[in-house]
Parts: structure tokens; C-alpha cells; sequence
């Protein structure tokens, strides 16, 4: 069975005054039911591909299709079905939780008291039940998030678009959006995402795309990335002993890679099982070991065979 | 002492810079002013046929002092809000604590405020020439003009900047704006005093800035006058004793508490 | 809830769009219902204004050409108008501000058709106009401006609002332009130049050089004209109040279309 499109992407482009090409050339296809995620740096173009699937920014070239109609032609329908989260959590401080999500259901042509309803329902699924009556002014980054979410959600959207739902988060309110994520997903909703954290991408999506200035240079699930990448490497670190030598020994079982502060590199051809005998071989060879790491390929090592760069600038999330 | 003074050059080209690259802050320093000129000269221009107002060759002449004196009270203002900004967003601390005289912070910003003066005093002169005005006393009027209005911003921007000190909110500065007004109706920069209406010309004939007013406008209109000038600089001193001293007491309060 | 079968879409109607529009109203209220003193400094202004030009200005009508000796109720129309002016340029900078801080999209991205996002903020704007008219017409009766009469004062408070939606569409349209609270000042003074240069002073006649020639084509002078009919006259007559409400009517035409054309084109940034 076909699956349905819910975001179709052809040759997508977004020329700024100035010659500059933030978006140049994207094509992507996200399936109904899919959770897809837009992985890159800052200025990559993550947010202004956003920006032109929710109809907020014309497209200067290719064409784009959201819940089967287009963004530019078709852009009031686009609305109706898409629920959005921008990266600002853009709020009006003056106003209460629960007058944010009402207005927002005001503006989705839902009926005041049906508004009300839907607006307690989702102010109590994001946990927001007790804060709704306080103004938005006092409330956390974590609450502002969930509240930006709750308010995406009011009109039942069949494609949610989030731009970098958790940056600046502390790790519990930024597990707590993936959960929602999850569960969102779970019931059906096709969730675009964008962001910068590698774990976050490797953890709610199906699918990835890898993009670097203003063009996707990877995209798969995220196992098929990492595997197209290769193998795990061990990171060994000698209590002393040339190594050179450690380096010899472990040439058995893998092929060694560049050293880095001292140590030893070695790519495992054979996969994780082969640690063991590494450290038996080293251990014959009266190399004493002081640290042994086993570091699984990320989706940041994919970045870096594609483009030479990290995507993180120190490993994060 | 050349080190203070350095200082002191230094912080005021950097509120003079600041000034000039947002427009939010330029736009009430010249060209609000400079439209009310136009405006009430155009407007207004038949008060001259009043019976009892000063001789003129037309409602601009009297009417530029008013505009100078406008556009220094709001760079005096101006300056004010900036410190109050730089207290709220901890620029200020950072001032503080280096090893330069706590003096030299608040009179960097004020020679920066009067830098604006000259400028807006200039403009106006400029304009003036433009649209034909004869400057009786010529260039060394033009030159004490400049120089009246550069004070007049001066000792009004240390009033300001006596309350940002004291409140460290800009909001609070801001919200000065219209008292700025007030102080100019009451006296005589847009209108003389005796033609004025009651009560507000009596206020105005007892308002220092009348008399910084006269002061400035009788190098256009008016002939040299020892006494007149002794006058403006009189009202000029007096305002700046006042306002030196509040600023001084609320730097130091400032500084105490912290 | 199934994305299977999203919320039925129905059309946004002519009642759904007017929900939206109270909706948007109710909002912009806010600012002066939450913040304290928020609308002091537009209603400071303008009777600041009143009474410095009435007490500066007043003998002005010893003139002859001026049909009343009373100037505090000569200008008071043009305070109320520029009370509405300056009403519509902060409706303009709020928006930008909004637009800065990225509450402009969240309206954008919403089915809420542009119209009804404009109508929006002009509706509000020309609401919030009469706050300033209100206390002036209080300070001005205190200082003995006439009492225009039941019509004189309800066509002027009509005016007052027409050129505070006026005003809006300008604010709007400058800020959707620049995108920048720094354009605050073009907003305000674009107003203040509008109310000033017409009858504002004194009659026509009285005008002299470039602002007479302005003030003759200036479509406010209408509006300010029909509005200071009660306050001079006591009684209001038809003949001197359609051109102040065709003037309105045109100036909203315009600059109503160029707001919608900037509001259209917010997708080009």
C-alpha cells in the first residue's frame, strides 16, 4: 500500500537579497504517520525550510506540497491543516495560558465553547492544568514550550512542524517534549522536526535528513545512517608504552585511525564483539591499559564524512 | 588628569555613536523638532501682526530659538534614558568597576549630550540660513548661539541623568518627555511671554529657560545686549548648579548602595 | 484524535471571521488593561499639547479671521485627532514589536485570513482612539472649551476613531515594511505632520506660504473642520460634515489597501 504524502519537497530554494542561498535545491518525501527531523548546525537552513512549508516564507524556486496542497497557491489550506511550534515559543506575556490557546482555537474558526473544551484537554495533556490562569510572563522555558505545543494542537493538525522544540531545555522538560512527540505520533499525526542535537534525532525520528548549508547531504533512518558510516571504534588509553606498538597489536582486529590525545584509535572490523580479545591481545603483549571507550558511530560522524565538520561544536545532548 | 580626560572623550563618542544609529533616539532630537518648526511657523505665522510682538522679518525668526532649545532639552533627555540603559543592562558595572573616576562615567555621557547640543544648534543655524533668516549678529552670534544651546543641553541632560541615576529606569527617564514640553509652553521659546495667557504667562516670565530663550533668540532678532546676555548665562548657571549637584548626590547614592 | 480525519475544515465565514476579529481586539487590550499606565503617555501627550498651545498660542485669535475668541476651543479637535494619531502609530509599533519577537507569525501561520488579522488591529486601534479624545474633552470643558452639542460631540468622536483606524493602517504598513520597532519614529511623525498641517493654528485664510497651500489639499483639514464645527458653532450642519467623513472614507480606501498589501506580502521576507 502507497503510503500517502503528508510533505512532498521538489528542488525547494530560498535566495536572500544579497545572493545568498539559505535553502538550495531540497527534495524530501515525508510519509503520513512519519516523524521526520531536519538535522544541522545553525545556518543550515533548517529553520528557513520551515519557514516555507508553513506558508510564513515564499519559496524562490521548486515547489512544496503540505497535506496534499501547495504552500504557495493553496496556502490557506495549508493552515488549516499544519499546527506549528517555531523556535521562539513566541508568546504574548501579558495573556494567560488558557487565553493563548483559545485565542489560537478563535483563529482556527473552532467555536467558543468547543475552544474552551479542547483547550482544557490539552492544557492538562501537556500538564499545564494548574499554570493555565497564570500570565504567560511567569511561566519557565519548559512551561513556555508545552504551552507553545498545547496551542499547536488545538485544531488537530495532521502535520505538526516543530523548529527546535527543546533548545535551551534542561534534560527532564526536554525528555518530557519527546514523550509528547512520541505519543502524538502514536495517535497519528505526522510530525516534521528541526534540530541541532544529535540524540534527539536519533531517538523520536523514523526518518532523518542531514542538511548543511542549504542542502541535504544524507538522509535514511537513523541506524542506516550510522551503519553506512561503519563500524564502532575503541578509544584505549596506555598507562605508558609506545602507541605505536599498542597500535601493531591491535592491527588484528581492525584498522587503527589517526590518535588523539594520546590514544590509541582502532576502528573494529569484526563490531563490538571483537573488545575482548583486543584487550586479551594488549594484555599478552604486556601493554597495560588505563582507559578502554567503545564509541558507537553517531549521526554527528556522518555529518563529518559528508561535509568535514562536526555538527555540534562539543558533544552535547 | 589627560588619562579622565581621555575618558571622558572616549564614553562621549560612544553616546554620540549610539545616538546616531538608532533612529528611535535621532528622530526626537532633530526631526521632531524640526517638523514642529515647520509646522507652527506655517501655522502660526500670522502672530507676528499681533499687536505688541517684537519686530521680525517673519514668525522663523522668533521661532528658531524655541526649536534649538526644543531639540537640546530632548538630547538632555536622551542621554539620560541611554545611562538609565546602561544601569539596567549592567554596562554601567562594568564602568565601575574599572579604575576610572566614578565623575568620569556620568560627564562622559554629558559631554556626549553636548556634543548633541552643537549639533542640533548647527542644524537649526542651517536651516535657518535656508529658509532666509538674517542673523543680526552675524557669525559670533551664530557661535554663542551654539554654544548656549550645547549648555542648555548640557545642565538639563545632568537633571536627566540626576534621576536615571536615582531610579535606574529607563521607563522612568522616558516618561520625562512630556514634562520637556511643559517646561517649553511655560516659557517663552515658541511664543513671547507677554502675549501669552494667563497663568502660563507669568510662569513664563519667571521660567529660566525664558530668559536662555531671549538669550539665544536675540542673536537673531535682537541687538547685542550685556544684560541680556548676563541673563541667559545667569539661568544657565542656576539650572546647572542644581542639576550638578542632584546628579552628584545620586551618583554617590548610586555608588553606595550599589 | 486521529490525523486520519482532522478537525472538519470548514470555511472561514463572515461570524468566524468576526469572532476572530473580537478575539484580536480583546488581545490588544490587554496592554492597557494588565500594564499599568500604559495608556498614559498617549493620553499625557496630547493634552500636554492642548493646553502648552492654548496657553501659548491663545491670543492668536485676536486675529481677525478667527470666528471664536475661545482657542482652547478652537484646537481642541486637533488634539483629539492627534490623540488618535498617536493612538494608530503605536498600534503600528506594537505590531512591530510583535513582528520581532515572533508573535506575528504565530497570527500568520493560522487559517486567520489577512483581512481579518488587519481588521483586527484597526478596530482596536480606532476603539482605543477615544481613551485620549475622552480626557481631553474632560480637561477641556474644565478650562471652558464649549459643549458642541449631542451631535456636534458623537460626530467628533466618530472622527476620532475614523482617523484612529486611519492612523493604524499607516502604522501597519511601516511596520510591516521595516519589520523594526527602530521605525517607530516614521509612524509617529508621519501622524503628527498629517494633524498639523491643516487648519490646526488657525483658518485657512490665516495660513501663510507652503502650509496654506498643504492645508488647502490636505484630506484631514475636512475631517478636522467637520469635527470643530460643535465646538465653535454649538450646532453641526450637513453641508460641513460629509467632506470630513468622504475625506475619512477615501484616506481608509488607501491606506487600508496598502496595509492589506503589506499584509499579503509578509510571506516575501
Amino acid at each position: 500500500m502507497p503510503a500517502v504524502s503528508a510533505i512532498e519537497v521538489t528542488g525547494l530554494e530560498r535566495e536572500f537579497p544579497g545572493g545568498i542561498r539559505a535553502v538550495d535545491g531540497v527534495d524530501l518525501e515525508v510519509a503520513e504517520g512519519e516523524i521526520y527531523a531536519f538535522l544541522g548546525p545553525n545556518g543550515a537552513g533548517k529553520t528557513t525550510t520551515v519557514r516555507m512549508l508553513t506558508t510564513l516564507l515564499r519559496p524562490t524556486g521548486g515547489s512544496a506540497r503540505v497535506a496534499g496542497h501547495d504552500v504557495v497557491s493553496e496556502a490557506g489550506q495549508v493552515r488549516r491543516a499544519i499546527g506549528v511550534a517555531l523556535q521562539e515559543a513566541a508568546l504574548d506575556p501579558l495573556m494567560t495560558g488558557r487565553e493563548l490557546i483559545e485565542l489560537q482555537a478563535t483563529l482556527h474558526g473552532i467555536p467558543r465553547a468547543e475552544a474552551g473544551r479542547r483547550g482544557e484537554a490539552l492544557l492538562d495533556r501537556v500538564g499545564l492544568s494548574e499554570a493555565a490562569g497564570r500570565r504567560v510572563g511567569g511561566y519557565s522555558g519548559g512551561m513556555r514550550r508545552r504551552l507553545d505545543l498545547a496551542s499547536a494542537l488545538v485544531h488537530e493538525p495532521r502535520v505538526l512542524f516543530l523548529d527546535e522544540p527543546t533548545t535551551g531545555l534542561d534534560p527532564v522538560s526536554r525528555k518530557g517534549i519527546w514523550e509528547e512527540v512520541s505519543a502524538l505520533n502514536r495517535e497519528g499525526t505526522t510530525v516534521f522536526l528541526t534540530t541541532q542535537y544529535l540524540e534527539e534525532a536519533d531517538q523520536l525520528a523514523n526518518r532523518v535528513g542531514i542538511i548543511a548549508r542549504g542542502g541535504i547531504v544524507a538522509e535514511g533512518t537513523p541506524a542506516s545512517l550510522k551503519a553506512e558510516i561503519g563500524n564502532p571504534h575503541l578509544e584505549i588509553g596506555l598507562v605508558d608504552g609506545s602507541p605505536e606498538t599498542a597500535a601493531q597489536v591491535c592491527r588484528a582486529f581492525g584498522r587503527p585511525l589517526p590518535e588523539r590525545d594520546g590514544k590509541v584509535l582502532l576502528e573494529l572490523e569484526g563490531g563490538a564483539g571483537d573488545v575482548a580479545q583486543v584487550v586479551r591481545a594488549l594484555d599478552e603483549a604486556g601493554i597495560l591499559v588505563e582507559s578502554l571507550e567503545l564509541v558507537e558511530p553517531t549521526l554527528d560522524d556522518v555529518f563529518v564524512a559528508k561535509t568535514g565538520e562536526h555538527i555540534e561544536e562539543e558533544a552535547s545532548g | 588628569m589627560a588619562d579622565a580626560l581621555r575618558v571622558v572623550a572616549a564614553l562621549g563618542r560612544r553616546s554620540v555613536r549610539q545616538t546616531f544609529r538608532r533612529p528611535q533616539l535621532v528622530a526626537p532630537i532633530l526631526i521632531f523638532p524640526t517638523l514642529l518648526l515647520a509646522v507652527q511657523t506655517g501655522g502660526a505665522a500670522s502672530a507676528v501682526d499681533l499687536p505688541g510682538f517684537p519686530a521680525v522679518n517673519g514668525f522663523l525668526d522668533f521661532m528658531l530659538a524655541g526649536a534649538m532649545l526644543q531639540a537640546a532639552l530632548l538630547a538632555g533627555n536622551t542621554g539620560g534614558i541611554a545611562l538609565a540603559v546602561d544601569l539596567e543592562m549592567g554596562f554601567a558595572d562594568r564602568l565601575f568597576a574599572s579604575p576610572i573616576s566614578r565623575y568620569a562615567i556620568v560627564l562622559g555621557r554629558l559631554a556626549g549630550t553636548a556634543t548633541l547640543g552643537v549639533a542640533t544648534a548647527i542644524w537649526f543655524i542651517a536651516i535657518g540660513l535656508i529658509f532666509g533668516v538674517e542673523f543680526e549678529q552675524g557669525v559670533v552670534g551664530m557661535l554663542t548661539m551654539v554654544i548656549f544651546v550645547s549648555l542648555c543641553a548640557l545642565v538639563f541632560g545632568a537633571l536627566s541623568s540626576a534621576i536615571a541615576l536615582y531610579t535606574g529606569q529607563a521607563s522612568v527617564v522616558q516618561g520625562l518627555f512630556p514634562l520637556v514640553f511643559v517646561i517649553l509652553f511655560l516659557s517663552s521659546a515658541f511664543f513671547p511671554a507677554e502675549l501669552m495667557l494667563e497663568p502660563a504667562a507669568s510662569i513664563a516670565e519667571y521660567n529660566p529657560l525664558s530668559f536662555i530663550a531671549t538669550g539665544v533668540r536675540d542673536q537673531v532678532i535682537g541687538g547685542l545686549d550685556a544684560a541680556v546676555l548676563a541673563e541667559t548665562l545667569g539661568a544657565i548657571a542656576l539650572v546647572g548648579a542644581i542639576s550638578f549637584a542632584l546628579s552628584a548626590v545620586a551618583l554617590r547614592r548610586r555608588l553606595r548602595i550599589g | 484524535m486521529t490525523a486520519a480525519s482532522p478537525a472538519a475544515v470548514r470555511p472561514i465565514g463572515f461570524r468566524g471571521g468576526l469572532g476572530m476579529v473580537r478575539a484580536l481586539v480583546r488581545r490588544s487590550a490587554n496592554e492597557i488593561l494588565r500594564v499599568p499606565g500604559a495608556a498614559i503617555p498617549g493620553v499625557l501627550a496630547p493634552t500636554i499639547f492642548f493646553l502648552g498651545l492654548n496657553a501659548a498660542f491663545g491670543n492668536l485669535t485676536q486675529l481677525s479671521g478667527f470666528t471664536t475668541d475661545e482657542y482652547q476651543s478652537f484646537i481642541i479637535p486637533i488634539s483629539m485627532l492627534q490623540g488618535a494619531g498617536f493612538t494608530g502609530a503605536a498600534t503600528g509599533v506594537n505590531l512591530a514589536r510583535d513582528i520581532e519577537q515572533g508573535w506575528f507569525d504565530r497570527l500568520l501561520a493560522s487559517p486567520a485570513p489577512r483581512p481579518v488579522l488587519l481588521a483586527g488591529m484597526v478596530v482596536s486601534a480606532s476603539l482605543r482612539a477615544l481613551i485620549p479624545a475622552t480626557f481631553l474633552l474632560g480637561v477641556g470643558f474644565l478650562i471652558g472649551v464649549n459643549w458642541p452639542g449631542a451631535a456636534g460631540l458623537l460626530l467628533a468622536l466618530v472622527l476620532v476613531m475614523g482617523t484612529g483606524a486611519i492612523a493604524a493602517c499607516w502604522g501597519v504598513m511601516i511596520a510591516l515594511r521595516f519589520r523594526s520597532q527602530a521605525a517607530a519614529p516614521l509612524m509617529q511623525s508621519g501622524m503628527f505632520v498629517l494633524v498639523l498641517t491643516t487648519t490646526a493654528y488657525a483658518p485657512l485664510e490665516l495660513l501663510q506660504g507652503w502650509l496654506a497651500e498643504i492645508a488647502r489639499i490636505n484630506p484631514l483639514t475636512q475631517v478636522v473642520e467637520a469635527a470643530r464645527q460643535g465646538f465653535i458653532e454649538g450646532a453641526v450642519v450637513w453641508s460641513e460634515t460629509w467632506p470630513g467623513l468622504l475625506a475619512l472614507a477615501g484616506m481608509l480606501s488607501v491606506l487600508g489597501a496598502l496595509a492589506l498589501r503589506g499584509m499579503h506580502h509578509t510571506s516575501d521576507h
